[in-house]
């Protein structure tokens, strides 16, 4: 089942070739293949902005979180084909005990931090406490964790973790957690005297291991900004000399990396991954003809107006992928107009989905109708789309009686005792050329319709705050998909829908919370997709959101890199990218 | 003149705190929370698939965080702290990433002040022997033909002209002269030896500074013509004519110096812009400066980084403003502040 829906995960193409040429094909660049990969060369990646802050826990951005990818390692990870874990710092997948609640991992013994210090069983623990230590800023993080109950050392190279509820994901998630040197984060072992267990019963904690928590805390959250140590196969040994604020981070290839050649755990075949600051796309792109980059996305109009020259496509192979995420049209429950399932599924049939991707996205981007994955096995391809349909629009108005009865042009209704005209404004965040777009077209068709339908961009956090409090009509908003394992608890259960939660459209469904529930309790991978499947269904019927489409990414890189190939999760590994020895550009 | 001096120094202090309290103000009732932006950033990138089944949970951390950060204080109250914090000159610790505020300005200032030194000075060399050309050759054609260009540059917009430069002269599709980006190649080290530094740096500044400076011509050549024509027509230029001087003597001598000392005023506005970053301009060239600094922590409401940087900047204001007052009593012995008051 994996292997078909791999096949068709992507739509790749070269730069000479139309955009809807379907399916995989391999860039130019990687069909003259020399032989087995060697070492040498840089990458040099574009940065939008600085990353944050080097802390591995307390830091919340895409730039950090990169950085670290490359210097941190975790127990086991994702494969970017399969989709599934496969091991890292842990010798194999986690033995998982009968009642789903305990986890154990054996470590390699082999493994080093970059200061050439072994990683033991006794970082891996110290990891987990450092995460669950509730001074340490990182709540959103521990947010995943709160299901930890206890942790142990069972010996130097294994790990034993206690779960206070079985969930399906609970190995993925362990085994996502990031490695951190006790030695290094926690010099004085203040972390040593608190098991994870003491951690969980905060409130009535002894004073003075909640002194060392404390005071554990208060140096972590302080004093590492700027440095960072893993076991990961790049580090950033000299930080004076390779970070440079708004211009720079240098990471190096470490020499005494544990597994030489493992693409899989980390190793990589450039000496240097280097990545610029370079805050807007213009000057960016520039950078890149300028030959100062290596790898740069696309916006749309840079793809097809900047960068289709002979000259350039000389240089730089361009790469089309669909990106794990998509943007929809989110109507608020809790607002009268939109409480019928009928009015939801009026406006969903009153989007032009065709026109907004060949006008806004210039073609890049492909309509979808369920919030799972189109390439994870859990996704229904059976789902019936809402097509683009006034009149049927109308007549399911008309029959659900939002008709216009005053005679002003607009349709109403008496709902709870008051006459309610069809009428709402739709936000979105300022600075989104696209959702703007998006929006004064969906607005145009359906004042046509007899709606008075208006659209205002708000500054995001202002955004961020409406849709919270649910104080808002409907909002141009987008997730991400997970790739693999999806769980959509947090965005479709009622539970969800309080102000903070995820489900902002306040979506209320008996069938679907069942689902949601057992979902995350089922163990069986079959049971799970049909439930989901079940799910999409409602969902689609439902029509909480109007689902737009899931967005193409375009990728420009230097054509002197080997092996470079794209991923059901929507992207590159560039670890595995090399540089034949000729064509080599940097020295070390 | 000391007590001159000194009143002003104490009416400073009531002005600062008006300002900056006025500031702190208009930045927190203004739309928008940073702890809600630190939750809920996820949302833009869309974080889903997590556990949070107990979402008081969250609550709890906003509120510690919260708590953590000094928002649940009264505004007042959260003024007084910050301003008690300032006077041992300890600006905080930025919302965002926990440093401390004057280490995120300390790192950005050497930038932004070499940035704006060159272009101040390059700014002074070029517009004040074009505002003497211009009051010398005044009504004739080439001085019409230069007023003329110095204001079309005056006209032109930075971001445009940043722009156009980057498009032609950096790389992409033309020319490439200059880098497009940074302060610094790709293979900088610090362990080259400080010429090849030198000139790797100018190389990478050259064209912000351009961008810095060929607007500011017009103002300042416009106002050394005006103050020198005016003293041109002085009794004592007649004097010195009158005795036989050379005119380049008179010319450079007498109406110069003279004309001088109303620029002195201009001090004012030095300070404050030394460390004052183009926002426009920074972007442009992807330049690590203090007005990036200031922007982005105006998006991110990190309002520590912010207060910082405008407490910074209103303190240098006023004491430019006192410095220029002062030294226009130095060097034009006429202007006595002292005895005014008596």
């Amino acid at each position: 089942m994996l292997a078909t829906l791999v096949g068709l995960c992507l739509l790749t193409e070269c730069s000479n070739r139309e955009p809807s040429a379907p399916p995989a094909e391999e860039p130019e660049s990687t069909r003259e293949v020399a032989g087995p990969p060697v070492r040498g060369d840089w990458l040099v990646q574009w940065m939008l902005a600085d990353p944050q802050s080097l802390n591995p826990l307390t830091s919340t951005d895409a730039a950090s979180a990169e950085l670290q990818g490359w210097v941190l390692s975790s127990l086991t990870t994702l494969d970017p084909q399969t989709l599934e874990q496969r091991p890292v710092i842990a010798t194999e997948l986690p033995q998982v005990a009968p009642d789903h609640l305990t986890y154990t991992f054996r470590i390699r013994n082999d493994a080093t931090f970059s200061d050439g210090k072994p990683l033991t069983a006794a970082d891996v623990l110290f990891s987990i406490k450092a995460i669950k230590d509730p001074e340490v800023n990182a709540p959103s993080l521990r947010n995943y964790y709160l299901s930890v109950a206890d942790a142990r050392a069972v010996d130097d190279s294994t790990v034993e973790f206690r779960c206070s509820e079985p969930y399906f994901r609970n190995d993925v998630i362990l085994g996502g957690i990031s490695i951190l040197a006790k030695h290094f984060y926690d010099p004085h072992g203040e972390l040593d005297g608190v098991s994870v267990a003491d951690l969980n019963r905060w409130d009535t904690l002894a004073p003075d291991k909640k002194q060392r928590a404390l005071r554990f805390a208060q140096s972590f959250n302080r004093d590492f900004h700027r440095k960072i140590l893993g076991s990961g196969a790049y580090d950033l040994a000299d930080p004076d000399r390779d970070l440079i604020t708004g211009e720079r981070i240098v990471l190096r290839h470490r020499n005494d990396f544990w597994a030489p050649g493992d693409v899989m755990r980390g190793d990589g075949y450039v000496d240097r991954l280097l990545f610029r600051v370079i805050n807007n796309p213009d000057a960016a792109l520039i950078a890149l003809k300028a030959g100062t980059l290596d790898i740069m996305g696309l916006l749309p109009l840079q793809h097809l107006k900047q960068t289709d020259t002979p000259g350039f496509r000389k240089r730089f192979a361009k790469q089309i992928a669909f990106t794990p995420s998509y943007t929809y049209i989110g109507w608020n429950e809790l607002r009268p107009m939109f409480r019928e399932t009928a009015v939801r599924q009026a406006l969903s049939h009153l989007v032009d989905r065709d026109r907004i991707i060949s006008k806004v996205l210039f073609g890049y981007g492909e309509k979808i109708d369920s919030p799972v994955y189109r390439f994870s096995p859990e996704y229904d391809a059976d789902l019936k789309s809402y097509t683009f349909d006034p009149e049927r629009a109308k007549k399911q108005l008309d029959d659900a009686g939002w008709t216009d009865h005053d005679g002003d042009g607009i349709r109403d209704k008496v709902v709870d005792g008051v006459r309610t005209p069809l009428g709402f404004e739709i936000i979105s965040n300022s600075g989104n050329t696209t959702r703007k777009n998006i929006g004064l077209i969906v607005i145009d068709e359906m004042r046509r319709a007899g709606i008075d339908a208006t659209f205002r961009e708000v500054d995001w956090s202002i955004m961020l705050e409406k849709v919270e409090k649910f104080d808002y009509d409907a909002v141009i908003l987008g997730w991400q998909f997970s790739p693999a394992d999806p769980d959509l608890y947090q965005v479709w259960h009622s539970s969800q829908a309080v102000p903070g939660g995820g489900n902002m459209v306040a979506f209320k469904n008996a069938a679907a919370d069942e689902i949601l529930v057992d979902y995350r309790r089922e163990f069986d991978k079959d049971k799970r997709i049909a439930l989901y499947r079940r799910l999409q269904e409602i969902i689609l019927e439902e029509a909480p959101y109007t689902f737009l489409y899931m967005p193409k990414s375009i990728t420009a890189f230097d054509r002197r890199f080997r092996d470079t190939k794209w991923y059901p999760t929507g992207g590159p590994r560039l670890s595995e990218w090399w540089v034949p020895r000729a064509a080599q550009k940097y020295g070390m | 003149m000391l007590r001159y001096a000194l009143r002003r120094v104490l009416l400073m202090i009531p002005t600062f705190v008006g300002i900056t309290f006025i500031a702190f103000l208009i930045m927190h009732l203004a739309p928008g929370d940073p702890v809600e932006l630190y939750f809920h950033g996820g949302l833009a990138a869309g974080i889903q698939g997590a556990s949070t089944e107990r979402l008081a949970d969250i609550q709890k951390a906003k509120e510690a965080e919260r708590r953590r950060l000094g928002l649940d204080r009264p505004l007042p109250v959260q003024y007084a702290v910050w301003f008690e914090r300032l006077v041992t000159l300890d600006l905080g610790e930025s919302f965002k990433d926990n440093r401390p505020v004057w280490d995120k300005i300390r790192e950005r200032l050497p930038v932004t002040i070499t940035l704006n030194l060159v272009s101040i000075f390059l700014t002074y060399l070029i517009a004040i022997p074009l505002g003497i050309y211009s009051s010398v050759r005044a009504g004739s054609w080439p001085e019409s033909l230069l007023t003329t260009s110095v204001f079309m540059l005056y006209s032109l917009p930075s971001f445009w002209v940043g722009t156009l430069i980057l498009i032609y002269f950096c790389g992409g599709d033309y020319f490439l002269w200059f880098p497009p980006a940074g302060l610094h190649s790709l293979d900088y080290d610090p362990s080259w030896p400080l010429l090849r530094q030198l000139r790797d740096y100018s190389w990478h500044i050259a064209m912000p500074v351009v961008c810095e400076t060929y607007a500011a011509f017009a103002a300042l050549s416009r106002y050394m013509r005006s103050s020198m024509l005016e003293n041109a027509l002085q009794d004592y230029v007649r004097t010195a004519r009158a005795k036989g001087l050379p005119e380049r003597v008179v010319i450079l001598k007498h109406i110069l110096r003279n004309s001088l000392i109303p620029m002195v005023t201009m001090l004012a506005d030095l300070l404050p812009s030394l460390i004052g970053g183009s926002v426009i301009i920074e972007t442009i060239f992807s330049i690590p400066g203090i007005g990036q600094l200031g922007y982005q922590a105006v998006l991110a409401r990190d309002y520590p980084v912010v207060l910082g940087l405008f407490a910074i900047s209103s303190a240098l204001t006023l004491v430019g403003i006192l410095l220029a007052d002062l030294l226009l009593a130095v060097v034009d012995p006429r202007i006595s502040f002292g005895r005014a008051e008596q």
